[in-house]
């Protein structure tokens, strides 16, 4: 049996379809209770039948039901996760399901835990502009000073870490930005859409993007390959674009759109107003950008996926080029 | 302080406070606070409260006050048995607009009050409604009144400022128009509460839905003199005044003043924005600054304690007749609704 949570977001889909794929143990997907059953047969109305596919729902605020979740359970695949909300609300929906959950399967007999990470717990800001991201790359020293979601995501990969120690074989699997069809492209590594303008922040810096089936093939290979018990591994993919070349794409495959460039030391110095503004009223207006945010996203990093492709044995199957044209293709045309 | 270390630990981080607990015990005898703030579900108000006060801190308690009005009368005697404070936390009533209209009323600008409408929307789907309709084991099923009994207070607060009396009379139906589909807990929760209250000199309608869209919250009160519109979502608070001209002009004159009422408003929000005084949360920092006053003996209490007692017993009775009056199906939900407002077409 295979448990995977976070099966209806946009990753977890497309992990569902690729191990219903290929025949073998069942797959049990981790549902809310009280899920929309016309929602769930939706989600696995045309998937090939290659397995057994059920639900099983159980909050991650009840023990009781997660640990009869992972009964007989050898492979976990922890994908859901909160992505929005403020700090308490994604600690409690991320850290403290996680948590929950990694007590669930300390006493199960598990095979693997993958854990689906995410780029954001790499401390980039204090790194020399141009400088390669991967595994070694710190982690962020202040969550806080970054958004709640930075801040959930490293307690979490700590929390899985921690249980690792503790005999949980975990492996951390942190995606960039995973794209694909039925998603927006023009991500806040692009730019921002503000009163009806796109302005365009992104610059030559490069995106690591994914592409979901990329990012899926690479989850689920962590949860089988030898040797990455307690890893913590990067996926992107190759050949990764600029923030420019993206929007140029966009531009001529989806239509117009009307937007403002906005060069970094300009950036910069909108950030410093932004703070100095929103501390001096008191929160009249929120911090949209500050200083360390722009130092994070805009830094002209590259990032490799070096130890992925040769811990798992992972390409990814679907180029950059593949990728983007599939998923502006999809976007609705100005 | 939270049960839950992760939780501690993040609200501890995110406002820069040095140290996090999750025994409030520990944390009471380590800290001495001189004030509390219960910020939990209200089943456990009582409990955390009385502790607090134990330990000679002042309470700041968010609404709702209790789980039912006999809670709510213990932590009042045992804060005055402690000569201690205890605040709830009915902010909105703190927000620019009602401490406006409160004025005006205070003044005597809206003559004497002869009817309140106070009506709250809400949306299920929202970030917090997503929570506990997602959850069945959520800390809002288990209250008496469900998710309503967690926000009706807002509403109720600001109605029962313009209503004299201790108990007023309470006529009061809850309905359910979503679909059943859940199995459980979440399929017996209200998604709509009509209430009126009648007082000796005023009366009051209070509607609390989760259909109705835009989500808004506002009070109209209606006085002798004028009608005054508090909308506390777009922070404004309008006037109604009528037209003294003759035939269609009264029509025409009748617009204008509102357009009138409506500009001067949309120019004070701009003021406001402009001066960095538009914050979200205005009304509860208002509240928590008078609250300290008074902790610290220099001002009156903002809100009376008893004020939480009594808004929390009229909750009591609307939910107490909400679940006598469930109905049993749709069709039955709507002639009770009309026979229990006095007649009308319920929907």
């Amino acid at each position: 049996m295979i448990l995977i949570t976070g099966a209806t977001g946009f990753l977890g889909r497309s992990v569902l379809r690729r191990l219903a794929q290929q025949p073998g143990e069942t797959l049990r997907c981790l549902v809310r209770p009280g899920s929309d059953p016309d929602e769930l047969a939706a989600l696995i109305k045309d998937l090939p039948s290659g397995r057994a596919i059920e639900f099983f729902p159980a909050s991650f605020n009840n023990l009781d039901a997660l640990k009869r979740a992972v009964e007989d359970v050898s492979i976990v695949y922890h994908i859901a996760a909160s992505k929005s909300g403020s700090f308490a609300a994604q600690t409690a929906n991320t850290v403290v399901s996680t948590e929950n959950l990694l007590l669930a399967c300390k006493d199960a007999n598990l095979a693997r835990f993958v854990l689906v990470g995410s780029f954001a717990v790499m401390g980039v800001a204090g790194l020399p502009k141009g400088a390669v991201v991967d595994e070694s790359t710190p982690l962020e020293a202040h969550p806080e000073w970054r958004d709640p979601y930075t801040y959930a995501k490293l307690r979490q990969e700590r929390l899985a870490l921690d249980y690792w120690r503790q005999g949980v074989l975990v492996v951390v699997v942190r995606p960039g930005v995973i794209y694909g069809p039925g998603e927006p492209v023009l991500t806040t590594r692009v730019g921002v859409s503000m009163f009806g303008w796109f302005l365009f922040l992104g610059g030559a810096n490069f995106v690591p993007l994914t592409y979901v089936d990329n990012c899926a093939d690479a989850v689920i290979a962590a949860g089988v390959a030898e040797d990455v018990v307690g890893e913590v591994l990067n996926v992107c993919d190759n050949d990764l674009p600029t923030a420019r070349q993206i929007f140029r794409l966009y531009r001529r495959r989806v239509g117009w759109i009307r937007f403002f460039p906005i060069a970094l030391p300009l950036l910069k110095l909108i950030a410093r107003v932004n703070v100095w503004y929103s501390e001096k009223s008191g929160g009249n207006l929120p911090i949209v950008f500050s200083p360390y945010q722009v130092d994070t996203a805009w830094k002209f990093l590259r990032f490799s996926n070096a130890k992925a492709t040769k811990c798992l044995g992972w390409q990814p199957r679907v180029s950059i080029k593949e990728g983007l044209e599939l998923v502006l293709a999809s976007q609705p045309k100005t | 302080m939270d049960l839950n270390v992760h939780m501690a630990e993040q609200a501890a981080i995110h406002h820069g406070v040095p140290q996090a607990y999750v025994d409030l015990t520990a944390m009471l005898k380590e800290v001495k606070p001189d004030v509390v703030h219960i910020t939990t579900p209200p089943a456990s108000h009582l409990s955390l409260g009385t502790l607090a006060i134990e330990h000679g801190a002042h309470v700041y308690v968010e609404k709702p006050f209790a789980v039912d009005a006999r809670e709510a009368r213990e932590l009042m005697a045992t804060a005055e048995r402690h000569g201690r404070l205890v605040c709830v936390g009915h902010n909105m009533t703190f927000d620019s607009p009602f401490l406006r209209l409160r004025d005006a009323y205070r003044r005597g600008e809206l003559g004497e009050i002869v009817h309140v409408e106070g009506y709250m929307g809400y949306n299920l789907a929202g970030p917090f409604g997503a929570i506990f309709m997602g959850d069945p084991t959520n800390w809002t099923h288990r209250l008496p009144g469900g998710f309503a009994q967690n926000n009706i207070s807002h509403p109720l607060s600001m109605i029962l400022e313009f209503l004299d009396d201790e108990a007023p009379g309470v006529v009061a139906v809850g309905q359910r128009f979503r679909k059943e589909r859940y199995g459980d807990v979440r399929d017996c929760v209200l998604d709509e509460i009509r209430a009126t209250l009648i007082g000796r000199s005023a009366t009051a309608n209070l509607v609390f839905t989760s259909q109705a869209r835009p989500v808004q919250l506002y009070v109209q009160v209606h006085g002798t003199k004028r009608q005054a519109i508090c909308h506390l979502d777009s922070r404004t608070l309008r006037y109604v005044d009528g037209a003294a001209m003759p035939g269609p002009f009264r029509r025409i004159q009748w617009a204008y003043e509102d357009l009138k009422q409506a500009r001067r408003e949309h120019r004070r929000l701009v003021r406001r924005f402009l001066s960095g005084k538009m914050h979200f949360f205005e009304g509860m920092s208002e509240l928590f600054r008078q609250f300290y006053d008074a902790v610290a003996g220099r001002a009156e209490m903002p809100i009376p304690m008893s004020e939480a007692v009594r808004v929390t017993a009229v909750m009591d009775e609307i939910f107490k007749q909400c679940e006598e009056n469930r109905p049993a199906d749709r069709d039955q939900e709507a002639g009770d609704l009309a026979s229990a407002i006095g007649g009308g077409q319920a929907r």
